[in-house]
């Protein structure tokens, strides 16, 4: 019996921005999702679950803040639960709904959630925190400085230069002039990259991502409740998870499988959901993707463990215009994290933008004629990564 | 909606009261793993993914699934976090298992103790809006609930007093080296009805039927029916005499195990006592017992060990209270119960149970879980 | 009518007391009375992990054997900060990761004696491969602030 599939038939997203005084947290969610319900032209009734997407309790400021969200999400003596997984949390709360309904439990799901990252003041004070308390809390780690290491260890092993890692702040940036959601919208060049002032070598400020605030949301539904009722939908094909060490330094040595320069586990990730989608072929096979990387150096080892290039090759094609729109295939033709950054949702639109992707629906920064798309999302010390395949 | 796989629970640990500072956090959780895997005789290479449950505040970690992942067994393996409830962790571990696409999950939950005050860590639950000024943790939570039933139901503080001494009397049958330690009085819930926070860790592991025929695993708790989900936000906004969304989560979860009478279809229940008042409330969500026969019912012995529906046989909370994971202590229990593995406290000839497991500001989340002996949906 | 917006500071502040456990506190006792570094053997891979840890993530099997590692090590990673954060020390400082000789895996720490001016000449000079010493501080704690990385 061939395995009935998960549809996605609803998102909704906010026009991400730094501060947003105007609304508070819960707000920011119910914003996304009366986009996300008037897309699937569906009313909160018909909403049988809901998966909360919300990263650490620090960044918003409230302990379980997914309580305040409840009415939010319409979720009042309705199945709730919330899942956490660090910045790949939107993309493991998508995963979520996708098994409430794939187990046969719900045939209606909606998962949602926001951000108002720039309200706490220092989201790398925070972010210090996500270090265990024996051994390395007492270092300055946070996820600049701990990405800026990939990057060094990146330069040594393939040749990566600045001047590389600015082109994709280049390409994001002229993506996201084109999405009317994304954050930073303005156009740079390679030499305003270079010159923006460092932040940890080699990682620069235009090497980084904003702090954004907003909401998003996302409806599933089951290919059988879809059918019944005459709905639009793109699929949910291939799904995973995988985590590597927590152990920084463990990543760092003279032999490592997993090495910190490279993205490891989420390529294992990757070949899972691939798996699971029946592709063999990625480089030909997927035609779009939107892969989790707040930093511009980032985002060439994301490309690598999805598999649509070579280790280390990732530098050369992009300053090729190879994973630019209008290219062979656009890699983050929304702007990407790199021009926003909501973190508890900013792993669920990368699945939404794929979702558009796939539909037809992205507009103004639409890949021509994409059919089959990927997403990602990573978590803690670049750790905890999850992916997701859609298709038409 | 029926579920396409039948999960079943094969392996079990509920790590007991750990005495002394020796292990580390990562350290518990590891030798609670180890002991949940040697139950169902496995190898962590026999699990397909993970799910874990903890709070961040309470564990001083600000993602706490990060550390966590390398103990649980998560390196190179699907791993998942819900910090929402240690339940909802065995939610998505059977939704995930239900799918089919997983042979077996490890369920993981912990509670530690080493943050300066658990009643500080609660309080920022609350919003900065309109509640963070106030003294509310959770027991000033579930304070507000027992007042408010006390105004509905007369004589509600005996019988809730009854409760708290069927608990202990239970604690000391089930696990007599423990010495929990009287909880703090917050009117009008008195010292003798709670227990102090302890630490401590609980893991279970779910297999799909496949898997369990393949290695001729016997002692199974095969899940009939799950139901979960959330009360308001605010407070302010709930009926606090009434558990609605515990009303909704044991619907879910009959209807999934086709029980028409829960008065009379379970063996033995575990019930989250974060306050006997809570038990009672949830007696009456969950079908069992009507608030007009409390008093009767309890002063009758009904739910006493010996008596026709053994109600928390473990001790429940009150003997011991690992906060954040008391819930799915509680799934745990009944599923050792219908295993024929819960030792000293098992009772006899357990074909049904019922768990229900409860967490937050006075129940917040609800959940209500159905194991049974036999395979197959029905009850 | 404009609404007037108000905002509302709140501050979290909490103390936490964390077990060690057997482990790591025998390795920062010897950090702290001896001014020595130790790592801890995995039985099933032979690899040498430091920090030490009672079991191995890899494996799940428990660690065997103390193994005393640098204090010579190389660089394997680093960064230079540039940018003051809350909470953190005043830039620009620079840390990362060195393998000591020993080990198998590598261990945070600062790196302190390099000029740190120039970006681009710090990384020069900090560059993955640099053989470092361990210095350790005269007063000591048992703490990994105890000892920092000097190249050499």
């Amino acid at each position: 019996m061939k395995q009935e599939r998960v549809g996605i038939i609803g998102i909704g997203q906010s026009a991400f921005t730094a501060q947003r005084d105007d609304a508070s947290y819960p707000d920011l969610v119910r914003e996304a999702v009366v986009l996300a319900m008037a897309d699937a032209k569906l009313d909160l009734e018909q909403v049988e679950g809901i998966v909360y997407s919300l990263s650490p309790d620090a960044m918003v400021g409230i302990g379980n803040a997914e309580r305040l969200g409840v009415d939010a999400v319409g979720a009042r003596n309705k199945r709730f639960l919330r899942i956490n997984t660090g910045g790949a949390t939107g993309i493991s709360s998508v995963i979520s709904a996708y098994y409430h309904v794939a187990s046969g439990a719900c045939d209606v799901v909606l998962t949602a959630g926001a951000d108002k990252v720039g309200e706490c003041g220092d989201s790398q004070t925070v972010l210090n925190k996500i270090w265990d308390p024996t051994y390395e809390r007492q270092l300055p780690l946070g996820t600049i400085n701990m990405l800026a290491m990939s990057a060094v260890r990146y330069m040594e092993k393939y040749g990566m230069t600045e001047e590389d890692m600015a082109y994709v702040t280049v390409k994001n940036r002229r993506h996201a002039s084109l999405n009317p959601n994304a954050h930073l919208r303005k156009l740079v060049s390679v030499e305003d990259v270079l010159s923006s002032r460092c932040i940890s070598w080699p990682v620069k400020l235009m090497d980084c991502c904003p702090q954004s605030s907003g909401g998003a949301a996302m409806v599933l539904a089951s290919e059988r409740y879809i059918r019944e009722n005459h709905l639009d939908a793109v699929w949910i094909t291939g799904l995973a998870h995988c985590a590597e060490t927590y152990w920084l330094g463990d990543r760092m040595a003279s032999s490592v499988e997993a090495d910190h320069a490279d993205a490891f586990a989420l390529g294992r990730a990757f070949d899972r959901a691939y798996r699971m989608a029946g592709i063999d072929d990625p480089k030909t096979q997927i035609d779009v993707a939107e892969l989790y990387a707040p930093f511009s150096n980032t985002e060439f080892h994301s490309i690598e463990a999805a598999r649509l290039c070579g280790l280390g090759e990732a530098p050369k094609l992009v300053r090729q215009g190879y994973f630019e729109l209008g290219g062979k295939v656009p890699v983050n033709p929304s702007g990407g994290t790199l021009c926003t950054n909501a973190i508890a949702v900013t792993a669920m639109v990368r699945a939404a933008e794929v979702a558009l992707q796939v539909w037809g629906r992205a507009g103004g920064h639409q890949a021509a004629g994409a059919k089959r798309g990927v997403a990602s999302g990573n978590g803690g010390d670049h750790q905890i990564f999850g992916t997701m395949v859609i298709e038409a | 909606m029926a579920y396409k796989q039948q999960p079943g629970v094969i392996g079990c640990a509920i790590r007991p009261l750990i005495s002394g500072q020796d292990r580390s956090l990562e350290e518990i959780m590891y030798d609670t793993v180890q002991l949940a895997l040697a139950d169902a005789n496995l190898t962590i290479e026999d699990i397909d993914g993970i799910v874990v449950a903890s709070n961040d505040q309470f564990d001083g970690r600000a993602i706490s699934v990060m550390m966590a992942s390398g103990p649980v067994g998560g390196v190179d393996r699907d791993i998942l976090s819900t910090p929402s409830a240690s339940e909802h962790a065995f939610v998505m571990g059977a939704l995930r298992v239900a799918s089919g696409q997983y042979r077996t999950q490890l369920i993981v939950s912990w509670s530690p103790t080493e943050v300066s005050s658990l009643s500080e860590v609660q309080r920022l639950g609350n919003d900065p809006y309109f509640h963070r000024r106030l003294p509310l943790d959770e027991l000033s939570a579930h304070a507000l609930q027992a007042a408010a039933l006390e105004a509905d139901v007369p004589g509600l503080h005996e019988i809730a007093e009854q409760i708290a001494a069927k608990n202990r009397h239970h604690g000391e049958y089930a696990a007599p080296k423990t010495r929990p330690q009287a909880g703090t009085e917050r009117w009008p819930i008195t010292s003798s009805m709670t227990s102090q926070p302890v630490t401590g860790a609980v893991a279970l592991i779910l297999a799909t039927p496949e898997f369990i025929a393949e290695r001729g695993i016997v002692d199974v708790a095969w899940l009939k029916g799950m139901g979960w989900a959330t009360e308001a936000g605010f407070i302010g906004d709930r009926e606090l005499t009434r558990a609605s969304a515990l009303e909704a989560a044991s619907q879910q979860a009959y209807a999934e195990a086709k029980i028409d009478d829960p008065a009379n279809a379970f063996d033995v229940v575990e019930i989250t006592d974060a306050t006997p008042y809570t038990e009672l409330l949830a007696y009456e969500a969950l079908g069992l017992c009507q608030r007009d026969q409390w008093g009767a019912q309890v002063g009758a012995g009904k739910f006493q060990r010996d008596g026709a529906l053994p109600v928390n046989p473990s001790g429940g909370v009150l003997t011991h209270n690992p906060v954040f994971c008391t819930g799915l202590v509680r799934i745990t229990e009944v599923a050792n119960q219908v295993r024929g593995r819960a030792g000293d406290h098992q009772i006899d000839n357990v074909r049904c149970g019922l768990a229900h497991a409860a967490s937050g500001f006075a129940m917040q989340y609800q959940s209500a879980v159905v194991f049974g002996r036999e395979q197959g949906m029905s009850a | 009518m404009t609404t007037e917006l108000l905002r509302r500071k709140e501050n979290w502040s909490i103390t936490y007391n964390h077990a060690l456990g057997e482990t790591a506190s025998w390795f920062y006792v010897q950090i702290r009375d001896n001014a020595k570094i130790y790592g801890r053997r995995c039985a099933e891979t032979g690899k040498v992990l430091v920090p030490p840890r009672a079991f191995s993530d890899t494996t799940l099997k428990p660690t065997t054997d103390w193994v005393e590692v640098g204090p010579g090590g190389t660089i394997t990673g680093f960064t230079v900060v540039y940018e003051p954060f809350n909470g953190l020390p005043d830039p620009p400082y620079a840390f990362g990761y060195v393998q000591l000789d020993g080990a198998d895996t590598s261990i945070g720490g600062y790196f302190k004696g390099v000029d740190l001016t120039d970006a681009k000449d710090a990384a020069k000079e900090l560059r993955i491969g640099r053989r470092v010493m361990t210095r350790f501080a005269d007063k000591r704690i048992g703490d990994v602030l105890d000892f920092h990385f000097e190249p050499v």
